[in-house]
């Protein structure tokens, strides 16, 4: 069930093996830590792509919301609103 | 069905697997799978219906552990991969090995950062064993240059011998709920002291059931020329043991150079034991000459493999578990080199030739006979 806060998460083509093949997720959060621990809760082989068993944030993924990155913003405290968009995007490095 | 021959071959790029009959005239290669991502274990499990793990260390969305069930033709997640608890502290950083334990069920898996984990169900569920990987010594262990990884994983009925790298030679004699540092003799050539009772860069270990107490073991040697605090270590790369690893001496006289990774024993004959000797500094064949060198009477005397090599010009690594043996009567040697080439020794290493050359670097070579 949704909070207050709707907003959509879009889910790369590689890890969408772990959601039953959803492009975009629809989860109800005030910040983006929140909405890290409701996908652990509602999709946790995603969640386990995304963040540690420490509850980190993996090194190679980074999390934007809209255009921004969360580093640049409050990190994980980010504030969302509805409407807002979460992208996790694989970092890029080669090799 | 006749008996065939199954190489699972983790690489750079993802998990390759080769098929041939047990003439081992030619390969059928099937990959990759987990493909773009590194496979540093695998295991061609024979106990019941074969069955192939692999491990799929994916830097950007964590470890998955791979397992097929028909002999590597297609490879499905399991259920879950090892994982430290949550309040731990530790995140897994890869998956290293993979051991065959009791029934047909069960595993282990030796992980980065180094621990142990235990699966009663194939794979599916994963228990961290805390007798090592919450040992006293585990928060001094110190990553070598592959990172801080328990690679090695030998069972001997209660007996468990696991390497780390860096932390040496552990024993359980409770089938794995206790573990004893057991590195006397077992040199450490990059601290002042040459024998500490832990922190050694064991490389692998290996035993044969015909030897009871018989281990062989490459540890990080190329220290013989150290001239600072310690002094000199010279033949601490290539060791035995005769009572169970409680005690180790160097076997490494007569060899090019005591540095390596892999070391194997013959499946018929405990008595050889193979290795594949690299310069220290380089890591590559010494002289750019390539050679497997076989001792067959237990380390006493050692002569090299070549036949079939390049002559010169070769500068390939070999990893520490890049290389296997083959269960068949006349055995075969294979090992993966970092350049992407898969070799095999027919005649228990006589002649050697190629098999693929054009691999991504390989990180991992395991062979079995189903």
């Amino acid at each position: 069930m949704l909070g207050d806060v709707a907003v959509r998460l879009h889910v790369p083509g590689p890890l969408r093996p772990y959601c039953g093949g959803e492009q975009r997720l629809e989860v109800g959060a005030a910040t983006v830590r929140a909405a890290l621990e409701e996908l652990a809760r509602t999709q946790p082989a995603l969640h386990r792509c995304i963040c540690d068993e420490t509850g980190a944030v993996r090194r190679h993924v980074n999390l934007f919301v809209n255009t921004s990155h969360v580093r640049d913003l409050a990190g994980l405290e980010t504030p969302l609103s509805t409407g807002d968009e979460i992208a996790i995007i694989p970092a890029v490095s080669g090799g | 069905m006749p008996e065939r021959v199954i190489l699972a071959i983790g690489t750079k790029k993802g998990l390759f697997v080769a098929e041939s009959s047990k003439r081992r005239h030619s390969f059928d290669l099937r990959g990759p799978f987990a493909p773009g991502v590194a496979v540093y274990a695998a295991l061609v499990d024979t106990r019941g219906r074969p069955t192939v793990y692999g491990s799929s260390c994916n830097p950007f969305f964590g470890m998955k552990v791979l397992r097929s069930t028909d002999r590597g033709r297609s490879f499905k997640e399991t259920k879950s991969a090892p994982a430290f608890p949550k309040d731990d502290g530790r995140a897994l950083a890869n998956i290293w090995s993979f051991a065959s334990g009791d029934g047909k069920k069960e595993l282990w898996c030796g992980v980065e950062p180094a621990a142990l984990f235990r699966s009663e169900d194939g794979g599916d569920a994963w228990r961290m064993v805390d007798g090592i990987s919450n040992h006293d010594h585990a928060r001094k262990w110190q990553p070598g240059a592959g990172g801080l990884c328990l690679h090695t994983i030998l069972r001997d009925g209660n007996r468990m011998h696991l390497g780390i790298s860096t932390g040496g030679h552990y024993l359980s004699n409770d089938g794995g709920k206790t573990f004893e540092a057991s590195n006397a003799g077992v040199g450490a050539g990059f601290q002042p002291d040459p024998y500490p009772e832990f922190g050694q860069c064991v490389h692998k270990i290996v035993g044969h059931p015909d030897a009871p107490g018989r281990l062989y073991m490459q540890n990080h040697g190329g220290w013989a020329e150290w001239d600072g605090p310690g002094g000199p270590r010279p033949g601490i790369g290539v060791l035995r043991s005769d009572d169970h690893g409680h005690t180790w001496y160097s076997i490494a006289k007569g060899l090019p150079s005591d540095f390596g990774f892999p070391i194997v024993v013959h499946p018929q004959d405990a008595d050889t034991v193979y290795v594949l000797p690299l310069e220290p500094a380089t890591r590559t064949c010494p002289g750019g000459q390539p050679a497997v060198w076989r001792s067959e009477n237990g380390g006493k005397s050692w002569a090299s493999l070549k036949k079939g090599f390049p002559k010169q010009e070769s500068y390939f690594t070999v990893l520490r578990d890049a290389m296997d043996i083959d269960s068949l009567r006349t055995p075969a040697l294979y090992f993966g080199t970092t350049t992407g080439q898969l070799w095999m020794g027919r005649d228990a290493g006589e002649s050697w030739s190629c098999v693929f050359d054009s691999l991504p670097p390989i990180n991992c070579v395991k062979v079995a006979v189903v």
